[in-house]
C-alpha cells in the first residue's frame, strides 16, 4: 500500500460541525478513517490511484465539501491514513456523502486541495448519515458504491467496490467536568427578604438565543450562595474554549425569575477563575435599544472546585447498543380548531406545507428514529371522541383497540391523518393518562432489563387542566428510563407548563409526599423558537443526553 | 409472604428546624412495623446530609391490613447529646413493589420531609431494591388477593385507608 499526501499531517486539521447552528469551535469528537476494496480499476496500465472527498448533505439536497483524504497509489484497497474530524450533534441529522476519484498521474504531485475534480475519474459514491455509523457495535459501515449516473447503476453497481468508514470517539470528548460556584453579595431583587438565586449555564450558538445546558439548584434566601456542584461534559459545550453564558437568576414561583447578573466565560476561564481563586464581578445589561451598556455589579462569582474526569458519553452507551424508542402524544382537542378550515392547527394544507403538528413529528422523529431499532413508534391522541367510544385521553392513533404502535415515521403521519377525520374533537386537555401509558411501557422493559431508554414527545396547544395528575404521573415516572419532550404549538401562555420543566425551579412534588428522582421533562413553546435560527429539535433535545446519563449514572450501568 | 428489601438512605437536602437551615450533625432511622435499622452520624453537621447507609429490612407484602408503609425518620443531635426529630416522610409499598417496579429493579426514590406541624422541612433521598427470588412459599393465595391493583387513576399510592362507597337509590326512580 503506497500512500502519497503533500504535506504529512493529518487528523486535527478538520475541525468542522456539520448543520448550519453548530458554535464555530465545535469539537473534533469523531475521527473518520476510511478505507476501500474491490475499487473498479480507473487506469489501463497500472490500478488505480484513490481519494475521497466527503460531503455533508444538507436537507434540500445541497452539498458542502468537508474534506479530501490524501491520495493512495497503485491499488484497489486503499486504506488511506488521514482521518476526518467531525463534530457529532445529537439533535442533527448530519446526512454525509462520500465520492471516491482516480487521481490522474499527472496531478499526483499537487496537493490534494488543489485538485479539480471534474478532471479526475469518478469511481464510485455512497452516502450514510454520521448516526448510522457510531452506533454500530464497532463504529464501522461498510458502503456499496455506486456511480452518478442511475440507468446503468443497476448492472455496474456490484462493481464499484465498498467503502468503509469507521469512526473513533477522541478522548478530548470523554471528559467530563465538575465545578462548585459560589456568590458573594448578590443583589436582592426581592423588597423585603434575599433573592433565591440558581444559576442557568448556556452554550451561545451562531444564531439565535443561547441554548441552556444546565442549571443549578435554587437556593432559598441567600445572597452568598453555594450551589451544589454542575456536570458539564465538554462534548455538551463544544469545546473548552467554547463561550458559555452564565446567569444568575432570581427563582420567582410564578415563572418569571429575574436576572441579577451574568458573566459570559468559557470553560478554560473558569478553570483559570478556580487556579487563582479570584472572583469575578457580575454584569447586568442596562438600557434599551441604542443605550445599551452593561452595569458592573458589586456581586462576585467564584469557582470553588473545577475537576476534570473521563466519563462515558452518551455516544458510549448508543454505540453499545442503547436504543432510544420513540412514542408520540397528539392532542386532539376543540380548541385546535376545525381542522377543516385553514385557520386551525390541524390544518391539512393541500400544498403540502405541514402543520405544526406533522412539522414537530418529522422534526424529532427524524432524528431518534436512527436509534429506534425496530422503527415501531407507540402514538396515541388525547382529549377526543373516538367513533363510539366517550372521550379518551389515551387512544391509539393507528385506530387499533388493542396494540398502539404504528411503523416508521410515514406510519405515524398515515395515523394521524386517519385520525384527524375519524375523531370528534373535544376536552380537556390532560396529560395523566399518556404519561402512564409511555410509564407502562418504559416499566415493562424493565423486567426484561433490556437496554432501552424511551422518549415520549407531546405535542399539544393548550394549556393541561390537570396539573396536580400530570405532577403525580410525572413523579411516578421519574424513576423509569424515560424522557418526555413537551411542544408547546399555537399561542396559549405557557407559563404554567414551565413549572413542569424541572430547568425552571424545584423538583415536582406529587400529592403523595413523593419528590422527582430526577428531572425527566423538557418544555418549548414553537413559537418562542425563530424560524431558521436555533431549531425546536435541538431546544428539545438539548438536555436528552444528560437526562439519559443522569440515568445510567445513577443506578452505575455502564455501556 | 415476605420479602426482603435492601435500603440505602442516601442522604437529605434543605433539613430544617423552625424554618431555618439546621447546622447539626444527623441520621436517619427506616422503620418497618416495629423493625427499624438506624444510619450513621453525618458528621459534617450541615443541612445537606449524606449517609449512604444501606440495610436489609423485611416487609410482609401480603398483609390483610391493608396498605404497607415504610417511615423514614430524620433526627439532629444537640449540643448536650440528645436526639431531636426534625420530620418523617412516609413510603408507601406500592411505589417499589408493584407496577412500575419489578423485583430486584433499583429505585430510585425521594420524598418530602415534614414536621409534628405538618410543615415541609427537606427532602431525603433513598434506594430501595427488592431481592428477587427471597419469597416464602405462598400459604395463602386468598390473602394475597388485596395486594393486587388493577389499572388505577394516575395519583400513586396516596397514602390512606381504602374507603367503600354505597350506592344511593334515588328516590324519583322508584315512581318511574
Amino acid at each position: 500500500m503506497g500512500s502519497c499526501w503533500s504535506d504529512g499531517s493529518h487528523g486535527g486539521g478538520g475541525m468542522v460541525g456539520v448543520g448550519g447552528t453548530s458554535s464555530s469551535a465545535a469539537t473534533a469528537n469523531d475521527a473518520l478513517s476510511f478505507s476501500a476494496s474491490s475499487l473498479r480499476d480507473g487506469d489501463v496500465i497500472s490500478k488505480s490511484d484513490a481519494m475521497v472527498v466527503v460531503y455533508s448533505k444538507g436537507r434540500d439536497g445541497t452539498l458542502a465539501e468537508l474534506f479530501r483524504s490524501e491520495v493512495v497509489l497503485n491499488s484497489l484497497n486503499p486504506k488511506w491514513i488521514r482521518k476526518f474530524t467531525i463534530g457529532y450533534q445529537f439533535e442533527i441529522v448530519q446526512t454525509l456523502l462520500f465520492r471516491v476519484y482516480d487521481i490522474d498521474t499527472q496531478f499526483q504531485n499537487s496537493k490534494e486541495e488543489m485538485l479539480r475534480l471534474d478532471e479526475q475519474q469518478f469511481l464510485g459514491e455512497a452516502t450514510c448519515t454520521l448516526s448510522e455509523i457510531i452506533t454500530k457495535s464497532n463504529r464501522t459501515i461498510a458502503l456499496e458504491l455506486k456511480r452518478k449516473e442511475g440507468a446503468a447503476a443497476q448492472t455496474q453497481s456490484h462493481n464499484n467496490g465498498k467503502l468503509v468508514v469507521h469512526a473513533e470517539e477522541s478522548l478530548a470528548s470523554k471528559t467530563t467536568t465538575e465545578i462548585v460556584f459560589r456568590c458573594l453579595n448578590l443583589e436582592s431583587k426581592d423588597h423585603f427578604s434575599k433573592s433565591d438565586p440558581f444559576l442557568v449555564i448556556s452554550k451561545i450558538v451562531e444564531h439565535g438565543n443561547p441554548i441552556p445546558v444546565s442549571k443549578t439548584e435554587v437556593l432559598k434566601n441567600d445572597a452568598n450562595p453555594l450551589w451544589k456542584p454542575v456536570f458539564l461534559s465538554v462534548q455538551q459545550v463544544g469545546s473548552k474554549e467554547s463561550p458559555l453564558v452564565i446567569e444568575c437568576l432570581d427563582f420567582n414561583g410564578n415563572g418569571n425569575h429575574n436576572l441579577i447578573g451574568k458573566v459570559q466565560k468559557s470553560l478554560s476561564d473558569l478553570e483559570k477563575l478556580h487556579l487563582s481563586g479570584q472572583g469575578i464581578n457580575l454584569f447586568l445589561p442596562t438600557g434599551v435599544g441604542h443605550k445599551h451598556e452593561d452595569r458592573v455589579l458589586k456581586s462576585q462569582l467564584f469557582v470553588d472546585k473545577f475537576t476534570e474526569t473521563v466519563q462515558h458519553t452518551f455516544l458510549e452507551y448508543l454505540a453499545s447498543g442503547f436504543e432510544l424508542n420513540f412514542m408520540v402524544a397528539i392532542d386532539f382537542t376543540a380548541s385546535n380548531g376545525n381542522p377543516r378550515l385553514p385557520d386551525s392547527l390541524h390544518y391539512i394544507d393541500p400544498t403540502g406545507r405541514l402543520n405544526a403538528y406533522q412539522r414537530a413529528i418529522v422534526e424529532v422523529g427524524e432524528v431518534l428514529q436512527f436509534y429506534d431499532y425496530d422503527k415501531r413508534f407507540p402514538a396515541w391522541g388525547f382529549g377526543a371522541r373516538p367513533i363510539d367510544i366517550p372521550v379518551s385521553h389515551c387512544f391509539n392513533l393507528n385506530g387499533s383497540s388493542t396494540y398502539c404502535e404504528v411503523d416508521g415515521i410515514q406510519g405515524i403521519m398515515n395515523a394521524y391523518n386517519g385520525a384527524l377525520f375519524n375523531v370528534s374533537f373535544a376536552g380537556p386537555t390532560l396529560f395523566g393518562p399518556v404519561i402512564n401509558a409511555a410509564a407502562t411501557i418504559a416499566s415493562e422493559s424493565l423486567a426484561q432489563n433490556a437496554r432501552k431508554y424511551y422518549v415520549l414527545l407531546i405535542i399539544t396547544d393548550g394549556v393541561i387542566t390537570d396539573l396536580q395528575e400530570t405532577k403525580d404521573a410525572l413523579v411516578s415516572a421519574s424513576d423509569l428510563p424515560l424522557s418526555i419532550l413537551i411542544v408547546g404549538v399555537g399561542g396559549a401562555d405557557y407559563k404554567e407548563m414551565e413549572v413542569l420543566d424541572g430547568d425552571k425551579g424545584e423538583r415536582l412534588e406529587s400529592s403523595s409526599g413523593r419528590v422527582a428522582s430526577r428531572d425527566i421533562v423538557q418544555f418549548v413553546a414553537l413559537r418562542d423558537i425563530q424560524y431558521g435560527e436555533v431549531s425546536v429539535v435541538e431546544a428539545l433535545l438539548a438536555e436528552l443526553p444528560s437526562q439519559f446519563l443522569t440515568y445510567m449514572k445513577n443506578r452505575n450501568i455502564t455501556p | 409472604m415476605t420479602k426482603t428489601l435492601e435500603i440505602d438512605i442516601r442522604s437529605a437536602e434543605g433539613l430544617k428546624v423552625n424554618r431555618r437551615l439546621i447546622k447539626r450533625k444527623t441520621f436517619a432511622v427506616v422503620k418497618i412495623g416495629d423493625k427499624s435499622r438506624i444510619s450513621n452520624l453525618d458528621e459534617s453537621g450541615e443541612s445537606n446530609p449524606t449517609w449512604n447507609h444501606k440495610s436489609e429490612i423485611t416487609i410482609d407484602s401480603c398483609s390483610n391490613s391493608g396498605k404497607q408503609f415504610i417511615f423514614i425518620e430524620v433526627f439532629y443531635r444537640t449540643g448536650s447529646g440528645r436526639n431531636k426529630k426534625i420530620g418523617e416522610a412516609k413510603i408507601p409499598a406500592t411505589d417499589f413493589m408493584g407496577r412500575y417496579s419489578p423485583e430486584g429493579h433499583l429505585n430510585i426514590l425521594s420524598y418530602r420531609l415534614r414536621d409534628e406541624y405538618g410543615d415541609k422541612c427537606g427532602i431525603v433521598n433513598v434506594s430501595i431494591m427488592v431481592k428477587p427470588g427471597s419469597t416464602e412459599a405462598i400459604k395463602d393465595y386468598g390473602a394475597c388477593s388485596s395486594q393486587v391493583r388493577t389499572e388505577s387513576p394516575s395519583i400513586d399510592g396516596y397514602g390512606g385507608r381504602i374507603v367503600t362507597g354505597v350506592p344511593v337509590y334515588c328516590v324519583i326512580q322508584r315512581q318511574s
